[in-house]
């Protein structure tokens, strides 16, 4: 039987009817057409599903929808905002960070909080961060690169 | 491997409703927390008996409390909530608690829960090895009321517990420890979204110099649940905190555990590195003193 739930995805208001066990992945993606998140493993393995919720990186794929009734998703398309990129958009963009770009919208959005929170994170602590997502093309290098760059580039002043 | 079959997901908003879906379902229905395990199963196909998810998450059972009598995690706290919590990052006595937390990817420490990562019943994983270290015991409640059933009888058997139909828990409850108590965890990965290969959790209190009520928990590929090193914790009792008795503990580590050769590491590199993870793990618990 179908549930109705209620879900702020990017500053939008929806009521959805979803499955049972349905997933937050297969929702975004399935009912909202936001494909930011992306099907890599389905298992929580790999990361490139990873969405906010409530403000916390989590991964879409493994959370049933049901359970994120009333929640605030914020997915990859969420960042830019007025047409301007998010300044982790930017700085991936910048550093090279983006080869095949399947593994970027989970790296980014794994590491917002520490970009929002952290003004000069250590390569450790950013590797921590995106430890829970995979990327086989780039190494990783110059993703966390980007995230040094956007955590020392984001507008503190400004909050 | 079976297609899921699940018609219903039910979010009750108090303990006894849930209760009473799952006597409703029998074992047609599964209990979900953070959901990261029941989705692993799903996904693995082999939840075609469960007609029904009852999730426990908004039963308000995510508090943390300390107190004179030790410290309660609630069923739904998550692993992040635990991590931010004053009482356990600042207290070396739960030095287990912090090392075993860390381990997991950000997604999953903003997913998983505590009764759920104990529920799951699997050797594999990390924070049941730190709380087994902290004699832990989970809360109960069922349709006969409530009841505490400690962790060293809680795992039954893989996947499996001691909880009986119809019973949930509630939280968990570490006994206050006495001061001059300290405990690390240390666990064997390949990468930081895989499961222990081996892990190690350790805890004991320093008197004068010797280690007192000392206590060695071995998991990952050890079998069917966590061991006990009693073997361990027997040469480590009483002797000098250093050197000398941690080599004598952890060269007793590997009798006390029969591991299992799989696709993640042989049963000979698994007795091999028990030993020295249980070293260090007693170094890092001692590196917390004071």
């Amino acid at each position: 039987m179908k549930k109705l739930i209620r879900l702020q995805v990017n500053g939008e208001a929806h009521e959805l009817a979803v499955n049972p066990d349905e997933t937050l992945l297969q929702v975004l993606r399935g009912q909202l057409d936001l494909i930011g998140p992306k099907k890599g493993c389905d298992s929580g393995g790999c990361g490139c599903c990873t969405v906010e919720l409530d403000g916390k990186a989590i991964y879409a794929c493994m959370k049933y929808a049901a359970s994120a009734d009333g929640g605030e998703i914020t997915t990859a398309e969420g960042l830019s905002q007025d047409g301007e990129l998010h300044v982790i958009q930017q700085a991936f963009v910048d550093a090279g960070a983006v080869q095949c770009g399947y593994c970027t919208c989970g790296m980014m959005m794994a590491a917002r909080q520490l970009v929002d929170t952290v003004e000069n994170p250590g390569e450790d602590e950013i590797r921590q961060a995106i430890s829970g997502n995979l990327c086989r093309c780039t190494g990783y290098v110059n993703i966390v690169k980007a995230v040094q760059h956007a955590a020392a580039t984001t507008d503190r002043d400004g909050e | 491997m079976s297609l899921p079959n699940i018609s219903d997901y039910h979010v009750p908003d108090n303990a006894e409703d849930a209760i009473a879906l799952l006597k409703q379902y029998g074992d047609s229905a599964m209990i979900v927390a953070g959901g990261t395990f029941v989705h692993g199963l799903e996904v693995r196909g082999v939840l075609g008996d469960i007609e029904a998810l009852i999730d426990i998450g908004r039963l308000g059972l995510d508090g943390i409390e300390f107190g004179a009598d030790g410290l309660r995690l609630g069923a739904t706290a998550v692993f992040a909530q635990l991590e931010a919590h004053a009482a356990i990052g600042d207290d070396p006595a739960f030095g287990a608690i912090v090392d075993a937390l860390a381990c997991p990817p950000t997604q999953i420490r903003n997913t998983g829960t505590v009764a759920g990562c104990l529920a799951a019943s699997a050797p594999l994983y990390d924070l049941p090895a730190a709380l087994l270290a902290l004699d832990g015991a989970a809360e109960v409640l069922g349709d006969s009321g409530r009841r505490t059933i400690p962790l060293c009888d809680f795992f039954t058997g893989l996947f499996e517990n001691a909880l009986q139909p119809h019973e949930i828990i509630t939280s968990i409850s570490l006994p206050k420890l006495p001061p001059g108590t300290v405990s690390a965890f240390l666990k064997l990965e390949t990468n930081a979204n895989d499961l222990a290969i081996i892990n190690v959790a350790v805890r004991f209190t320093l008197d004068g110099d010797a280690c007192r009520d000392c206590r060695i928990i071995v998991g990952g590929g050890v079998g069917e649940t966590y061991v006990r090193a009693a073997g361990a914790e027997a040469a480590l009792e009483g002797a000098p905190a250093g050197d000398a008795g941690f080599e004598a503990a952890a060269a007793a580590v590997t009798n006390d555990i029969d591991p299992v050769t799989d696709h993640r590491g042989s049963r000979e590199y698994r007795r091999h590195i028990a030993g020295i993870y249980t070293r260090r793990a007693l170094d890092n618990a001692l590196a917390r003193f004071g």
